[in-house]
C-alpha cells in the first residue's frame, strides 16, 4: 500500500527534477527573492543612515553667529543656493538683543511639512535647535544660581522589553513573508505539471488504469509537491542566511539573523503551510482543463495566501487572522524571531486549521479523480 | 579632595566633589596583610579563583534596552583564595549584530572610584558604533558601584553650601570612614582589580578584548596591556595617565587649563571686551577668599529656600575647575569670575551646585588607589612642583593626612615604568583638558611601537565624548590597526562662544555698535 | 478472461454503450472492431473501471472491476491510445514504475523490466529519456509497460495506429507470443487487415452494441462475403467510418 505511494513519489520527484521549468521556478525564487529583499534593505539602510550634510537656506545668519556655528558643527550648513533644500531658517533681527535680555529669541523655520522627503531634514534641524536651546537654558539657570535639574521634575525610566531582534518588526515580517511564500512558488510548477499536465499528456488515465487507488495517487502527489515546496523553502532559508548576513542591519539598530534554530522553526511551521499549498495548487490544477489554464487560475489563487501573509506582516486585523493558515503561522514566526514566547496555542490551532483545509482539498481531489469529467476532461 | 580625574561620563551633570566630608578617608591600622606582591611578574596574575555568577536580563540607569547583567565572586585578597569573597558586577551591552562572540570591548571608567555601570548611558551613546558589531562590557571595578563599594558617606552635617571646608580634618574623616568599611582597603588597588577584570573576561568567554579607558581607566587599560597582552586586540586611551606619571601632578594640568581659558577669552574680541580684567579678577577673588570665606544668604540652588552660603576658596576654585571639564559649561566661566568679583555669587553657586553631590566617586576606593600608586611615589621634585599651585597644595595636604590613615603598601617601582607594547593603541588628548594634558599623552607613547596620539584642539577631558573620537575608536576596533586612522576630524571646531552675560553668547547689541559687533563676530 | 455483461453507458446525449455483452478468452486474441464512435474506447475504459457503467458490469478473471478495482486491475495490462509516456523518464524507469505499481517489489520490478526490455529489443533506447522517441519506440515502450507484470489479460486500444509496417509486424509477433503463452489479448481496432491477420475472435460493434461475434472466417461465411471488410460493411449496414 505505502510502497506504491513511495514509488509514485519517487517517480514524481525524478520527473520533476528533470523538468527544468519546475526546478527553475523554485530555484529562481529561492535565490532571487532573498537577494531582491537584500537589495531593497541595502537601499533602505543607505537612505536612513547616511547623515549627509544638510544644506539649508538661512536668512540673517550674521544675527546669530554662535547658533550658526553650532548648527554647522552638527552638519547643518548654509550651502550653495542651488543645492539648498527647501528649508529656510530665518533669524529674527532682534535675535541678539532678545537673547541678551533673557527673552526668547525668534528663529523661524519655513518648509513644506507635507513634503515627505523634507520631513527627515526638518526633524533633524528641529532636534538640533531644541538641543541648542535647552543647553543654553541650563546654562542660563546655572548663571542665575539655580540647579538646572529642577527643570526636570520627572525622570522617566523606560524599560523596553524588546530585544534587539524584536525591533526589526516590519522588516522581519516582510522577510519572513517572502520565505514562507517560497512553499507556494517552489511547488507550483510541479503541482500543475503533475495534475493538469499529466492529464494533458494522457498519462493520467494510464495511471488510473493501474491497480492504485485514487487516494494513493492524491497522497503521492501531495507529498511530492510538498517536498518540492519544502526544498524551495530550505533553499530560500539558506540563501537568506548568507545574503542577510551581508546587510548592515546594525546601522538600523537591530539585527536580523537567520540562524539554525530559526531555520528549524521555519521548516517545522512551514510544513503544514506547504501541505496546504500543495493541496490547493493540485486541486485548482485538476479543476483546470489545461496546463495554461491552471497557470492562470493559480496566479489568481496565490493572491490569497499573499494577502494573508501581507496582512500578518503589516499587522492588519491580527485578531481574526491569527487563526488562519499562512497569516497564523507568520504571526507566530514573527513572535519567535522577536525572541518572545512562541504562541503555541495560536500556532497549533492555525496549523490544525491549515491541515484541515488541506484534508478537505485532498478529499475533494480524491473524489474528482473518480469523476469521468475530471479524468477525461469530458 | 580636588583631584579626581573624572571622566565626563555623565553627559551634562558633570561630576565633582568639593565637599570635604565626602573625602573622609580612613586608615588601616592592622595593615599587616600586605598586598600580594604585584611586581613585574605578569603571568603570576593568573586565573583567579572562584567563579559563581548569575547572568540575567536587566536594565541600567538611563537606557531602556535590555542588558545582560551578572557578577562573579572573587577573593578580596587574590592570594588568599579561601578567604573572604566579594562580588564583582558587570554588564554586557550586547552587540546589535554580533560578529561572533570572540571579541568584545571593555570600557573602563575613571575616578578612580567611578562606577562603569552607573555611567552605562554615556558609554552606550559614545560607543554606539562599536556596539553595532561588538559587545561592550562594563565592570564595576572592586570598591565602586555595586562591587563592594568603599563609600565614605560621612554624617552629612549641615548644608554643603554652608560648610567651611578648612574646618575638616582629612585624617580624622578618613579614620571614621575606614572604621565603617567592611573591607580590607589595601586590596582595592588597580592590580587587584585587574585580576578581577581578567576573571570576568574568562568568565564571559571572550578571546580578546578591545580596551577603552578614560581618565583613570587608562591606567587600568595600560596595566591590562602590561599583564595580559595576549588577550588584548586594541587599546584606546582617552585622557591618559601614563604609568610614569603620578596623578598628584594634576595640579599643573589644572593651572594650565585655567591659563588656557584666560588666554582664550583675551583672544576673543567679544569676551575680551566684556571681561577685560579677567585674570586680575580671578587673582583678586582667589586672594580675597584665601584670607577669609565670604558668607551671605542665598536661595538654595535646588530648594529655593534661604540658606547660608559660605564661599570659600575651595568652593570657588573647585567649582571653576569642574566647569573646565565640559566644553559647554566652560563658556560660562569668564562671566562667573567677573560676577563674583562684583560680589554676585549666583553663577559660581550655580556651578558649585552642579557638583555638590559628587560624581558617584567611591572615595574609599579612590584613596586605596591614590595612596598605593601615586602618593607613594611622590618625589621631592614633584612635591615642590605641586606646591606651586593652589590645587596641588590642597591635594598634598589632604592625601598626606588620609594616606597616613589608609596606610596602603606601596606599589613596586616597576609599576611606574612606561608600557612597552606593540598592541595597536590609540591615544586621545584634549588640548583644553584640565586633568590629563596632551603632554601626558606624549609620555604614554614612549615605548608604544604601534600607537598614534591625536590631540583634539577643542576638547577637554574625555575626547571621545566631545568629538569624532568615538568614530576613531570604532574604526580601530573594526580594523584592528591604528595605521589608517586619521585624526583630521578632531580639528572640527566644536567650541562655543563665551557667555557675555547670564543670558547670551551672541554679541550684545548696544545702540551704536551693532556694526562693531558684527566685525567682531567675523574674526 | 474478460467478460462484459449488459454494459450500458450514456455520455452526454450519446448512448455510447447499449447493453453490451461479450467475453474475451484466455489463449485467444479478441478484436473489438467498429467504426469511429462505435463505443470501443468507452467499452475498454469501462473494462478498466475508469468509466462507471449505467448498467451491467465487467469482470476480469471473474473479478468485478467496479467492486474490487485494485484486484481486477492487477490482472490487466493496458496499452493505451495515446501512449501516455512520461517524456522525462527513460523506458527502464517508466516500465519499472508501472511494474511496481502493479505490486512487484523494487527488485522484482527491475528484473521484470530487464527481461521485457530484452524481449521487445528495447535495450538500445532503454536508458534514454522518452522525449524524441519515434512512434515505434513509443509503441514498444508502452507495450512493455502493459506486459511487464505479466497480467493474464492485455488490452490494447488502437495499437497499430500511427505505426509503420515494421513496427506493426513486431507488434503482431508479440501479440501472437502472448496468445501462445495463454494470455487473453483484447484489442480495439478499425483496421480490417489487423483484425483479419491476428484475431481468433472478432466482436463487431456499432452504436454501442455487439453486431456480430465470431472468427474472421466465420464472419465472412455468415455474411457470405470474401473479405472481412465486406463482411464488416454488411454487418454494420453502412460504410461510414471505415478505414482501409
Amino acid at each position: 500500500m505505502s510502497n506504491k505511494i513511495i514509488t509514485m513519489v519517487r517517480k514524481e520527484l525524478i520527473d520533476a527534477a528533470r523538468d527544468k521549468r519546475s526546478v527553475m521556478a523554485g530555484l529562481y525564487y529561492a535565490v532571487g527573492a532573498p537577494l531582491l529583499m537584500c537589495g531593497m534593505f541595502f537601499m533602505l539602510i543607505g537612505q536612513l543612515t547616511s547623515p549627509e550634510d544638510l544644506n539649508i537656506k538661512i536668512n540673517n545668519p550674521q544675527g546669530a553667529p554662535d547658533l550658526i556655528k553650532y548648527l554647522s558643527s552638527k552638519g547643518i550648513t548654509q550651502g550653495d543656493a542651488d543645492k539648498n533644500k527647501d528649508i529656510l531658517l530665518v533669524v529674527s533681527d532682534d535675535y541678539a538683543s532678545n537673547m541678551a535680555k533673557g527673552i526668547s529669541a525668534d528663529v523661524t523655520l519655513i518648509a513644506d511639512a507635507s513634503n515627505e522627503k523634507l520631513q527627515k531634514s526638518i526633524r533633524r534641524l528641529e532636534k538640533n535647535l531644541q538641543q541648542y536651546s535647552s543647553e543654553m537654558g541650563s546654562l542660563r539657570l546655572i548663571a542665575r544660581g539655580i540647579d538646572p535639574r529642577v527643570m526636570q521634575p520627572i525622570k522617566l525610566n523606560v524599560e523596553d522589553q524588546a530585544t534587539p531582534d524584536s525591533k526589526a518588526g516590519m522588516i522581519l515580517g516582510l522577510a519572513t513573508m517572502t520565505m514562507i511564500y517560497a512553499v507556494f512558488i517552489s511547488g507550483m510548477n510541479l503541482a500543475i505539471d503533475t495534475s493538469a499536465g499529466e492529464r494533458e499528456r494522457n498519462s493520467l488515465a494510464l495511471l488510473l488504469s493501474h491497480p492504485v487507488s485514487t487516494g494513493q495517487i492524491v497522497i503521492a502527489k501531495i507529498i511530492s509537491v510538498t517536498l518540492f515546496g519544502m526544498i524551495g523553502l530550505l533553499l530560500t532559508l539558506i540563501v537568506s542566511k548568507f545574503a542577510y548576513s551581508f546587510v548592515p542591519w546594525q546601522e538600523l539598530g537591530f539585527s536580523v539573523s537567520v540562524n539554525s534554530s530559526f531555520i528549524g522553526m521555519m521548516m517545522l511551521v512551514g510544513l503544514p503551510v506547504a501541505i496546504m499549498a500543495a493541496c490547493l495548487q493540485l486541486f485548482v490544477s485538476f479543476m483546470a482543463k489545461s496546463f495554461k489554464e491552471a497557470q492562470s487560475y493559480l496566479t489568481i489563487v496565490l493572491m490569497l495566501p499573499m494577502m494573508l501573509a501581507m496582512a500578518a506582516s503589516y499587522d492588519i486585523a491580527p485578531d481574526t487572522l491569527q487563526w488562519l493558515p499562512v497569516s497564523g503561522q507568520l504571526q507566530a514566526l514573527i513572535e519567535f524571531i522577536k525572541g518572545r514566547e512562541l504562541p503555541g496555542m495560536q500556532l497549533a490551532i492555525s496549523s490544525l486549521i491549515t491541515l484541515a483545509i488541506s484534508a478537505l482539498l485532498a478529499f475533494g481531489m480524491q473524489k474528482s479523480l473518480k469523476s469521468e469529467k475530471i479524468v477525461f476532461g469530458l | 579632595m580636588h583631584h579626581g580625574m573624572y571622566s565626563p561620563l555623565r553627559a551634562r551633570v558633570y561630576p565633582t566633589l568639593t565637599c570635604r566630608k565626602k573625602v573622609a578617608l580612613a586608615v588601616v591600622i592592622w595593615a599587616a596583610i600586605l598586598l600580594p606582591t604585584v611586581h613585574a611578574q605578569p603571568l603570576t596574575l593568573s586565573a583567579p579563583t572562584a567563579i559563581i555568577s548569575t547572568d540575567t536580563r536587566c536594565y541600567v540607569d538611563g537606557l531602556s534596552e535590555q542588558m545582560n547583567c551578572g557578577s562573579i565572586s572573587v577573593p578580596e585578597d587574590h592570594d588568599q583564595p579561601e578567604g573572604k569573597h566579594i562580588q564583582v558586577h558587570y554588564v554586557v551591552m550586547p552587540a546589535i549584530k554580533s560578529s561572533g562572540k570572540s571579541e568584545a570591548l571593555l570600557a573602563i571608567a575613571g575616578g578612580p572610584g567611578q562606577s562603569a555601570i552607573e555611567n552605562a548611558k554615556g558609554f552606550d551613546q559614545m560607543l554606539a558604533k562599536v556596539r553595532q558589531t561588538h559587545d561592550v562590557i562594563l565592570i564595576d571595578q572592586r570598591g565602586t558601584g555595586q562591587s563592594n563599594p568603599l563609600q565614605c558617606v560621612g554624617d552629612g552635617f549641615e548644608s554643603p553650601l554652608a560648610i567651611n571646608e578648612s574646618d575638616f580634618d582629612a585624617g580624622e574623616e578618613s579614620q571614621k570612614c575606614l572604621d565603617e568599611l567592611d573591607a580590607d582597603v589595601t586590596q582595592y588597588d588597580s592590580l587587584s582589580a585587574l585580576r578581577d577584570f581578567e576573571a570576568v573576561r574568562q568568565h564571559l568567554g571572550y578571546q580578546k578584548l578591545h580596551l577603552y579607558g578614560v581618565s583613570y581607566g587608562t591606567r587600568m587599560a595600560q596595566l591590562y596591556m602590561r599583564h595580559y597582552p595576549e588577550h588584548i586586540a586594541t587599546v584606546t586611551l582617552d585622557g591618559v595617565v601614563p604609568m610614569q606619571q603620578s596623578v598628584l601632578a594634576i595640579g599643573d594640568a589644572i593651572a594650565r587649563a585655567f591659563d588656557l581659558l584666560i588666554q582664550d577669552c583675551s583672544n576673543n574680541t567679544l569676551c575680551h571686551n566684556q571681561f577685560p580684567q579677567l585674570a586680575a579678577e580671578l587673582d583678586k577673588m582667589d586672594s580675597e577668599l584665601a584670607q577669609a570665606p565670604k558668607i551671605s544668604m542665598i536661595a538654595d540652588p535646588r530648594t529655593g529656600e534661604a540658606t547660608q552660603l559660605t564661599m570659600t576658596r575651595s568652593k570657588f576654585n573647585g567649582a571653576l575647575r569642574m566647569a573646565l571639564y565640559s566644553p559647554s559649561v566652560r563658556a560660562l566661566i569668564p562671566h562667573t569670575i567677573h560676577q563674583a568679583s562684583q560680589g554676585n555669587f549666583q553663577p559660581i553657586t550655580g556651578l558649585y551646585a552642579m557638583s555638590m553631590d559628587g560624581a558617584g566617586i567611591a572615595m574609599g576606593m579612590h584613596a586605596s588607589v591614590v595612596c598605593a600608586e601615586d602618593w607613594q611615589r611622590l618625589t621631592p621634585q614633584l612635591r615642590a612642583s605641586a606646591n606651586q599651585h593652589y590645587f596641588g597644595r590642597e591635594m598634598l595636604k589632604t592625601f598626606e593626612q588620609s594616606c597616613a590613615v589608609w596606610n596602603m603598601p606601596a606599589v613596586d617601582s616597576s609599576f611606574s615604568q612606561a608600557i612597552a607594547s606593540d598592541i595597536p593603541t590609540l591615544i586621545l588628548s584634549g588640548e583644553l583638558d584640565p586633568a590629563t594634558p596632551p603632554s601626558w599623552g606624549e609620555m604614554a607613547m614612549e615605548k608604544l611601537t604601534n600607537a598614534k596620539h591625536f590631540v583634539a584642539p577643542y576638547a577637554t577631558h574625555g575626547v571621545a565624548y566631545q568629538s569624532c573620537g568615538n568614530n576613531l575608536i570604532a574604526e580601530l576596533v573594526e580594523k584592528g590597526a591604528v595605521t589608517d586612522i586619521d585624526g583630521e576630524c578632531l580639528n572640527k571646531d566644536i567650541s562655543r562662544n563665551f557667555y557675555l552675560n547670564a543670558s547670551t553668547v551672541e554679541a550684545i547689541p548696544r545702540d551704536t555698535d551693532t556694526k562693531q559687533a558684527k566685525t567682531a563676530l567675523n574674526q | 478472461m474478460i467478460q462484459v455483461t449488459n454494459l450500458s453507458k450514456r455520455i452526454g446525449d450519446v448512448q455510447a454503450l447499449d447493453d453490451l455483452s461479450f467475453s474475451a478468452l484466455d489463449g485467444q486474441i479478441t478484436g473489438l472492431l467498429g467504426p469511429n464512435g462505435a463505443g470501443k474506447t468507452t467499452c475498454l475504459r469501462t473494462v478498466f473501471g475508469l468509466l462507471k457503467p449505467d448498467n451491467g458490469f465487467a469482470e476480469i478473471d471473474g473479478i468485478n472491476i467496479a467492486k474490487s478495482p485494485v484486484a481486477a486491475k492487477q490482472q490487466l495490462g493496458l496499452f493505451p491510445d495515446p501512449f501516455g509516456l512520461y517524456e522525462r523518464l527513460t523506458p527502464r524507469e517508466y516500465i519499472s514504475y508501472f511494474a511496481e505499481l502493479n505490486g512487484l517489489s523494487r527488485s522484482d520490478a527491475k528484473h521484470a523490466t530487464s527481461s521485457v526490455i530484452e524481449k521487445l529489443h528495447l535495450a538500445d533506447i532503454a536508458d534514454r529519456q522518452c522525449k524524441g522517441f519515434s512512434q515505434g519506440q513509443r509503441m514498444k515502450t508502452a507495450l512493455a509497460q502493459a506486459i511487464v507484470h505479466q497480467p493474464t489479460n492485455i488490452v490494447l486500444d488502437e495499437p497499430t495506429r500511427g505505426l509503420d509496417v515494421m513496427s506493426t509486424r513486431v507488434l503482431r509477433d508479440i501479440l501472437r507470443d502472448l496468445k501462445n503463452q495463454g494470455h487473453c489479448v483484447l484489442f480495439s481496432s478499425h483496421v480490417m487487415q489487423e483484425v483479419a491477420a491476428l484475431c481468433d475472435q472478432v466482436i463487431v460493434m456499432a452504436e454501442g452494441k455487439v453486431v456480430a461475434v465470431g472468427s474472421p472466417d466465420a464472419l465472412c461465411q455468415q455474411t457470405g462475403k470474401n473479405s472481412l471488410e465486406d463482411a464488416f460493411i454488411q454487418l454494420i449496414g453502412t460504410d461510414e467510418g471505415i478505414a482501409a
